[in-house]
C-alpha cells in the first residue's frame, strides 16, 4: 500500500484546493476529508465549508452556529487512525485500473471490517508524521457581505444606509450570486495568511459550475459604472436604445406593480460606487488564484447519470473559463465485495449461501449502472484529468477518523 | 380526499427526486392526462422516461438571459402514443418566464426584444428580488388552474429542497417587499394557490439516510409551518426489502466478507424503520419506495415505482375496486379515485368524473 506522501503535483501539493460539483454528491465531505489528508501529511491547512452536515461540523468540532471563525482542528486523536488501512476501495480510473479488479479491495475491506469489529490489525509500519495542523470553518455570507461592506463603506453612515437598503437586505444572499462572491472574498483572505500552506475551499451547491466562478464577475458587472450611470438617471453619452428600453421597462414594472424599488436598486448601486475600485482589484486577485499553477481544481460527482451529466457541463465550462480541472471525484462508489466464486467456496450453510448468491448478483446489477456511469464520465472530456473513485462510507462520516482515513486514501493517489 | 391537481416534487439532493416526479407522473397518467413539468432544462425526469431525445439537449443552449433563442427552447411534445399516451412534458425556465412577462409588458416586440439582450437589463431584473423564482411560480399557478379545468394532473420536477423552499418563499417576501399595488395581487394570488391544497401540494423524497431525514423533516416544517403548504407525502425511496434476518446474520460472523456484503444489501433497512417512524411522528404520511436493484432506471423501473406510488395514492377502496386500480395499469382511464385513507390529502376534489377530453385541450405553455 502507498504511504501517503507529497510529491509536487499531487491534489494536496497546492496553495489551493477548491471543490466544485452539483449538489447531493458529499462535496463538503471530501472537501473535509482532503483538508485533513493533507493536515495529517503534515501541512498547515485551512478548510472552508458551505452548509457541513451537523454531524461533519461534530467530527471537525465546529460549533453548528457560529463557525465562521477558522477553528483549529484536534489532530491528536487521530493516532488511531494512522494504524486503520485506508479505504482501499480508491482506484485511480484514469491509469486503467477498474472497478471489477477487486480482490486486493476485498482484503482491504475486510480488514477494515474486522478492524471495526475491535479485531485490531497491528502496526503497519507507518511513517512518523510531521506536525500538520487543520483548521475548519463554515461559509457565512451575509456575515462576509457585512463585514466587507463595514471594512470598505466610506463611513459608518454609508455602511449604514447599504444594511439598511431593501435591496441589500432582501438580496444579499441571492443577489446575483452574493454568497459564491462571499466565498471567493473569504478565500482571498485565507490565502494571504501566512501560516497557511493550503487552503482546502468547498464550494455552494450549484447548477452550473460557473455559478460560482463567475461570482466576481457578476457582482462587478452589476456594481458597475455603466449600470450605475443607467440607473442613476439622467441622458448621457453612450446610451443605447436598448438602455433606455431598459430602463423604461423597469420604470414601467415600478410602476405597475407599485414596488417602487428602482430607487432602492439605484441607491443600491451608487451606495456601492466607491467601493467599486476595491471591489474589482481583489475581484481580479481572486481570479488570478484560480488560474495559478498551485490551485488544483477538482469536481466532486457521483456515479449516477444525471451526476455524470451536470458533471461534464461542468468540466465544458471550467475548460470555457480557462481552468484546467485537475481531478474528477467520484464519490460513495460501491465498495468492491464478494464475488460468486469466493462465495460458492465459502463455509456456510446452503440456504444463506442461496440469499448470499442473491445479494451478489443485485450487487453486480448495482455495480453495473454504476460501471456504465462512469463509462460514461471517461467517454466525455475527461482526457488527461485523474479520475478517483472514493468508496461509500455507508453514510456521513461521524468521527474525525472516517474523515482522516477517507482523505488519506483520497490523498494517496 | 383527493390529490392536489400539482403536485410538487423535491427533497435533498440525490434522493431521487426525477425519478419519483417521474414515477408520479406515470402513476397519475393511468388515471387522468398528466403534464411532467420540469424546472430544469435538462429534463432528467422526461429523460428517464425517454421521452426526450438527447438530439436537443437543452443543457447547452440556455445562453444568458435574453439569448433571443432559449425562450423557444421549451416544449418536448410526448412522442409516445402507446405506453404513456396520456403523459406529457414540459420545462419551464426562469429566463424563458421573464422573457414571457416582459413581452407581455412592452408592447412592440422588436423593442422587448432589444431590451431582453441587453446585458445591462440582465444585471438589473438580476436585482429585482425574485422576480424570476415569482413568474416561475405564477405559470405553474395557471397550469394548476388548466388542470383543474380539464381534470388533469401536473408533477413538477422541482430543484433540491433549499432551493425549493426559497423559491416557495418568493410571494411571502415579495408581499413584504410590496405591501401595495399590482405586484402584491399578484403574489397574494400566488400565494393562496400555494396554500390551496386541492390545487397544490409538495412530495418530498428521502432516502433511508440521516442527512435525508432530516433535510424532509426540516423542509416539511417549514413548508406546513412558515409557508402553509401541504405536503402530500414523504416518499422513502430506495428501500430494501429485507433479505436476511439476524439469525443468519450472526452466522455470517465466521464469513466476514459474507457479513459485508450482507450489510450492504440490508443496511439501510435499518433507517428505514427509523426514516418512517420519524416521518410519521411528524406527520408526513410516508410512501416507501422499493430499492431496484436493476442495471439501470428506464422506464420498466420507473413503472415499478409508479405501482408502489398507486397503491398507497389510490389505495384500492374494497375488493372490487382493488381491481380496477390493478388493471388501469393499461392505460385506460379507470374510474374515478375514491381512496379510503391516502397518505395525507385535501379537500375533495371539485371535479369528480373522468371527463373524456377534447383534443384541443392542452397545456398553456410558454411560448
Amino acid at each position: 500500500m502507498t504511504i501517503p506522501h507529497r510529491s509536487r503535483g499531487g491534489l494536496l501539493a497546492g496553495r489551493l484546493l477548491v471543490c466544485l460539483g452539483p449538489g447531493g454528491v458529499g462535496k463538503t465531505t471530501v472537501s473535509a476529508a482532503l483538508a485533513l489528508g493533507a493536515a495529517m501529511a503534515g501541512r498547515r491547512v485551512d478548510v472552508m465549508t458551505v452548509d457541513p452536515a451537523p454531524r461533519l461540523l461534530d467530527a471537525l468540532g465546529l460549533d453548528p452556529i457560529d463557525a465562521a471563525e477558522p477553528r483549529e482542528v484536534p489532530l491528536d486523536d487521530l493516532h488511531d487512525a494512522h494504524d486503520l488501512p485506508d479505504l482501499a476501495g480508491l482506484f485511480d480510473l484514469a491509469d486503467g485500473s477498474n472497478l471489477r479488479e477487486t480482490s486486493a479491495v476485498v482484503s482491504n475491506v475486510v480488514d477494515l471490517a474486522a478492524a471495526r469489529a475491535g479485531g485490531g490489525l497491528g502496526a503497519r509500519g507507518r511513517p512518523a508524521r510531521r506536525a500538520g495542523r487543520l483548521r475548519a470553518m463554515r461559509l457565512d455570507p451575509k456575515r462576509t457581505f457585512d463585514a466587507i461592506v463595514a471594512r470598505h463603506a466610506p463611513s459608518p453612515a454609508a455602511a449604514d444606509a447599504i444594511m439598511q437598503n431593501r435591496i441589500y437586505r432582501n438580496l444579499s444572499q441571492a443577489l446575483a450570486g452574493v454568497g459564491d462572491y462571499m466565498a471567493m472574498e473569504r478565500l482571498l483572505e485565507l490565502s494571504e495568511e501566512p501560516a497557511t500552506d493550503l487552503v482546502v475551499l468547498d464550494t455552494p451547491p450549484a447548477r452550473e459550475a460557473l455559478d460560482f466562478l463567475d461570482a466576481p464577475r457578476r457582482l462587478l458587472d452589476l456594481l458597475n459604472s455603466r449600470a450605475v450611470t443607467l440607473l442613476g438617471g439622467g441622458m448621457r453619452r453612450g446610451f443605447s436604445v436598448v438602455d433606455l428600453a431598459a430602463r423604461a421597462v423597469l420604470s414601467t414594472f415600478d410602476r405597475l406593480t407599485g414596488l417602487h424599488l428602482l430607487g432602492d436598486v439605484q441607491a443600491f448601486v451608487r451606495s456601492f460606487d466607491g467601493m467599486y475600485a476595491g471591489f474589482a482589484e481583489r475581484a481580479a486577485r481572486v481570479q488570478q488564484l484560480l488560474v495559478a499553477a498551485d490551485t488544483a481544481v477538482v469536481v466532486v460527482t457521483t456515479a449516477e447519470p444525471e451526476r455524470i451529466a451536470q458533471t461534464h457541463e461542468f468540466l465544458a465550462a471550467l475548460r470555457k473559463a480557462g481552468i484546467e480541472p485537475r481531478a474528477v471525484i467520484v464519490n460513495r462508489t460501491l465498495a468492491a465485495t464478494a464475488s460468486a466464486q469466493r462465495i460458492a467456496r465459502a463455509p456456510i450453510a446452503p440456504a444463506l449461501r442461496h440469499k448470499l448468491m442473491r445479494a451478489a448478483a443485485e450487487f453486480a446489477a448495482l455495480h453495473a449502472r454504476e460501471a456504465a456511469a462512469i463509462a460514461s464520465l471517461r467517454a466525455g472530456g475527461t482526457a488527461g484529468l485523474k479520475l478517483l473513485a472514493v468508496p461509500d462510507l455507508g453514510g456521513e462520516p461521524a468521527q474525525l477518523a472516517d474523515l482522516a482515513r477517507l482523505g488519506r486514501s483520497i490523498a494517496t493517489l | 380526499m383527493a390529490l392536489a391537481r400539482l403536485i410538487l416534487v423535491t427533497g435533498k439532493g440525490g434522493t431521487g427526486k426525477s425519478a419519483v416526479a417521474a414515477a408520479l407522473a406515470l402513476c397519475l397518467a393511468r388515471r387522468r392526462p398528466t403534464v411532467l413539468v420540469d424546472l430544469d432544462q435538462r429534463m432528467w425526469a422526461a429523460r428517464m422516461l425517454g421521452l426526450v431525445s438527447d438530439g436537443r439537449d437543452a443543457g447547452d443552449d440556455r445562453g444568458p438571459r435574453g439569448n433571443g433563442e432559449a425562450a423557444i427552447a421549451n416544449p418536448h411534445a410526448t412522442a409516445n402514443p402507446e405506453a404513456i399516451a396520456n403523459l406529457e412534458t414540459m420545462s419551464l425556465s426562469a429566463a424563458t418566464e421573464l422573457e414571457a412577462f416582459i413581452e407581455r409588458i412592452v408592447p412592440i416586440k422588436a423593442v422587448a426584444r432589444r431590451m431582453l439582450q441587453s446585458r445591462t437589463f440582465g444585471y438589473v431584473s438580476a436585482a429585482l428580488p425574485g422576480l424570476e423564482a415569482f413568474l416561475m411560480l405564477e405559470r405553474l399557478r395557471i397550469i394548476a388552474g388548466r388542470a383543474a379545468l380539464e381534470d388533469r394532473y401536473a408533477v413538477v420536477d422541482a430543484p433540491a429542497s433549499g432551493s425549493a423552499l426559497e423559491l416557495l418563499s418568493v410571494p411571502g417576501a415579495l408581499r413584504q417587499i410590496a405591501p401595495l399595488g399590482t405586484l402584491n395581487r399578484l403574489a397574494a394570488n400566488v400565494e393562496s394557490f400555494l396554500v390551496d391544497a386541492t390545487r397544490f401540494a409538495v412530495m418530498l423524497t428521502l432516502t433511508p439516510q440521516e442527512l435525508a431525514l432530516r433535510e424532509a423533516l426540516e423542509a416539511s416544517d417549514v413548508l406546513r409551518g412558515r409557508l402553509g403548504v401541504s405536503v402530500a407525502a414523504a416518499a422513502l425511496n430506495r428501500v430494501p426489502h429485507r433479505l436476511f434476518n439476524q439469525r443468519e446474520l450472526d452466522a455470517l460472523d465466521t464469513y466476514p466478507e459474507g457479513a459485508l456484503l450482507a450489510r450492504w444489501r440490508d443496511g439501510a433497512g435499518g433507517f428505514a424503520a427509523r426514516a418512517r417512524r420519524e416521518a410519521s411522528r411528524a406527520g408526513l404520511g410516508v410512501i416507501e419506495l422499493p430499492m431496484l436493484f436493476s442495471p439501470a432506471m428506464g422506464r420498466a423501473e420507473l413503472q415499478e415505482l409508479s405501482r408502489a406510488l398507486d397503491a398507497r395514492l389510490f389505495p384500492p377502496k374494497s375488493g372490487k375496486s382493488a381491481k380496477s386500480a390493478r388493471s388501469s395499469e393499461s392505460g385506460k382511464s379507470a374510474k374515478p379515485p375514491t381512496p379510503a385513507r391516502p397518505p395525507t390529502f385535501a379537500k375533495p376534489a371539485r371535479i369528480a368524473s373522468a371527463v373524456k377530453l377534447p383534443g384541443s385541450a392542452k397545456f398553456d405553455r410558454p411560448q
